[in-house]
């Protein structure tokens, strides 16, 4: 008995030590409360945002998710309804240009005070700043960002090759596959052929052969840039990768490749780097492949940047205000997005975390250095397959040609160069 | 009963209606929320297909601008191409294997129960499971290809799935595996109920089997075929997850069908208004099945209560 009592006292002490500074933070009875929806359910997505509200509860909060599991576009369809009623989550998982485009349908949260006092906003790329900000104002903020177009490479079709310099420009990415090819590597490339992996091999092509034109053509819609001669290489570099793949992928995830990439009978990959976690999930080891920044003619990094975030929807309650201004200060905080990229395997948004301690992949760190080098040169651009460049409807007209592009091959460059053209006039 | 009735004139029909409420309800009240449902939500579609919407609904009005925008973009027109071949396709094969499958069964063989019961389990299978199990079989590299390539014939050639002229038929395969069960079942119903004077008089007159199914048999069948053709044709247009499953549209954009257009439109490109000019479409499309069938029912009852 005189052991439970003590118990008992040690847990309400620690209770109300614990309680404390929410109250004193809160001032008085208002406890911060978040009620948020995102698609992160299952996985090292779960798990991490999972981890996020544990530190939003530690820190007096009290943390409401609903996850919508599946397609993006199901969470998008829940969040529609909830804004329809009138009824909007607190802040929920949204990216890209749709940060803009669903800012116009509800009012949203001015978050310019908290980053201001943060200092957020000189350690964040320039053109993600922009999506964030849609008005001048910041509404959103990123949470973990990936490169859509890092390469990853087998050990095993290297060896075969006899190959171990880094492709760095789209021709030694060339010359690399040829040679595997030649060594008894059967497809030299290992992607799949769904929607967005089509549209990654576009923009990594393009991206890589000239950031600027990527910029003017894919980011701005330029009608000049559309037609130019980078657009055309673009396509003509597509066509030699679809040429090394393996022709059954069809419309197969990248994932269902993995073991035979892994195994050296595919040899390159040009993916996002979440493909580091799933390789691990799979339980191939470090050893088994390298990553490295996508091909770059002017060898110098180019990033593709695609980047969660979370959108601020206005209520009238204080406590999902103190919520918010709670949730927006955890975002932006160094320590939670260590916390948060560790678990999915992404790179945080700010620029200024150091990623050599323990918990970090080197090739997290090689795509934090990329991500670094790129905003140097102005080489860090948006993705389009991944939704962050364009607005969807306008993306899915170009990955319309994309993809048609990829698995037809009677279709030539020139002509994939008027379609890509037309089909933007089209979507404007 | 009758004289019970009339002996209380005046409370009989209250008493009726009164007894027969619950049946009312069950019966009324269901119906009309469903087809009021049916009726809002298809006026709404249709309002929401002439204004500018996109992300939410709103209102304005930008009369058939939508509908040209479909009508003009790639993928609604490949949707077109693709619904009539795989619908004529799906519904003619599916007719043809149903009715051999059923005139077999119709042979009083042993295990039929048996029988009819694999023929109609596929229509038990969600069609997001047929089109992914499919999607396996038919995938070069690891379904029917790989195992005829794995047992020596190296030369063998199987994949449709990949080749954007031939990735409909994938769908038509699948779509067929699926539902002539369905198509099976109607028409050994329709062979069973044949008068069996009609069978035995064509015997005498010395008919043999295939004369018999030919002249007396088949000619019974049609209204049952024409009701198979129907039912197919309203599944044929309104196909979706199935092809989500198995090409997802693809290879490329080879097996866009309307529903998958729709979906996209509404969903994934936010854009509500032309999502909602492609379902109208759709539904013009339906009843251009359905009124001429409603027609045609209607003639057939006028003429049986004449007859």
């Amino acid at each position: 008995m005189p052991i439970t009592t003590t118990r008992r006292r040690l847990l309400a002490g620690s209770a109300a030590a614990l309680a404390l500074p929410a109250f004193a933070r809160a001032q008085g009875a208002i406890k911060p409360r978040l009620t948020a929806i995102s698609q992160w359910s299952a996985g090292s997505d779960g798990a991490a945002i999972t981890a996020l509200g544990k530190k939003f509860d530690e820190k007096g909060g009290i943390w409401q998710h609903s996850p919508v599991p599946g397609f993006t576009t199901e969470m998008m369809n829940k969040l529609r309804a909830q804004i329809m009623a009138g009824d909007p989550p607190a802040c929920s998982q949204l990216k890209g240009p749709e940060i803009a485009a669903w800012s116009k349908i509800a009012p949203t949260v001015d978050l310019d005070a908290v980053v201001a006092a943060a200092g957020y906003e000189k350690v964040v790329a320039p053109d993600l700043a922009k999506l964030h900000k849609p008005g001048g104002k910041w509404i959103a903020l990123p949470l973990q960002i990936y490169s859509t177009n890092m390469l990853f490479l087998s050990k095993r079709a290297m060896d075969k090759a006899k190959a171990d310099k880094i492709p760095v420009t789209w021709a030694e990415f060339n010359d690399l596959a040829e040679k595997m090819k030649a060594g008894g590597v059967p497809y030299p490339i290992a992607n799949g052929g769904t929607r967005p992996d089509d549209g990654q091999k576009f923009e990594a092509a393009l991206a890589g052969i000239s950031p600027t034109a990527y910029r003017a053509a894919i980011m701005n819609l330029d009608k000049k840039a559309l037609e130019g001669p980078e657009i055309k290489a673009a396509f003509v570099q597509v066509r030699k990768i679809a040429d090394w793949m393996d022709p059954n992928v069809g419309a197969q995830h990248f994932s269902t490749n993995l073991k035979r990439f892994v195994d050296g009978d595919m040899g390159m990959m040009i993916m996002g780097g979440w493909a580091q976690g799933v390789l691990r999930n799979a339980g191939f080891k470090f050893d088994d492949f390298i990553i490295a920044p996508g091909p770059s003619d002017n060898s110098k990094p180019v990033f593709l940047l695609n980047a969660d975030a979370f959108i601020f929807w206005q209520r009238k309650e204080p406590d999902l205000q103190a919520g918010q201004t709670l949730m927006a200060q955890l975002v932006m905080d160094p320590a939670i997005q260590t916390m948060y990229s560790q678990i999915t395997g992404s790179i945080p948004v700010r620029t200024d975390v150091d990623l050599s301690g323990e918990g970090w992949s080197d090739g997290q760190r090689r795509t934090a250095t990329a991500l670094k080098d790129a905003i140097a040169s102005n080489q860090a651009v948006l993705s389009l397959a991944h939704n962050m460049a364009q607005e969807n409807g306008m993306t899915a007209a170009m990955i319309d040609v994309i993809t048609e592009y990829v698995k037809n091959k009677t279709i030539k460059p020139e002509q994939a160069v008027t379609r890509l053209a037309e089909a933007v006039e089209g979507a404007r | 009963m009758n004289i019970a009735i009339s002996t209380r004139p005046g409370r009989s029909a209250t008493f009726d209606l009164v007894r027969r409420l619950p049946e009312y309800l069950t019966i009324w009240v269901p119906l009309l929320l469903s087809a009021a449902h049916l009726i809002a939500f298809s006026l709404w579609t249709i309002w929401i297909s002439f204004t500018p919407s996109t992300l939410v609904p709103v209102s304005g009005w930008v009369g058939l601008r939508n509908y040209s925008a479909v009508a003009a973009s790639r993928n609604w027109q490949i949707a077109l191409d693709n619904l009539l071949l795989f619908g004529s396709a799906f519904v003619l094969l599916s007719l043809a294997t149903g009715l051999i499958l059923a005139i077999l069964l119709d042979q009083r063989i042993r295990g039929e129960n048996l029988l009819r019961s694999i023929f109609l389990y596929p229509l038990a299978v969600s069609f997001v499971v047929t089109g992914t199990v499919w999607s396996w079989l038919l995938n070069p590299g690891l379904g029917i290809q790989k195992l005829v390539h794995d047992l020596g014939w190296t030369s063998f050639r199987f994949d449709w799935l990949i080749d954007r002229d031939m990735a409909i038929w994938t769908i038509v395969i699948a779509a067929i595996w699926q539902s002539s069960g369905f198509a099976m079942a109607l028409f050994l119903a329709g062979l069973r109920s044949v008068d069996a004077d009609l069978i035995k008089a064509a015997q005498i007159d010395g008919a043999g089997p295939i004369r018999m199914y030919r002249r007396v048999i088949l000619p019974t069948l049609w209204p049952i075929t024409i009701t198979v053709i129907v039912i197919q044709l309203q599944f044929a247009i309104s196909t979706f997850d199935l092809v989500r499953a198995l090409t997802n549209g693809g290879p490329g954009i080879a097996t866009q069908l309307p529903a998958l257009v729709v979906y996209d439109l509404m969903f994934q490109r936010s854009l509500l208004g032309r999502g909602a000019a492609a379902a109208v479409l759709m539904l013009l499309i339906l009843l251009a099945v359905l009124l001429p069938y409603a027609a045609w029912r209607y003639v057939q009852r006028r003429q049986a209560i004449h007859a």
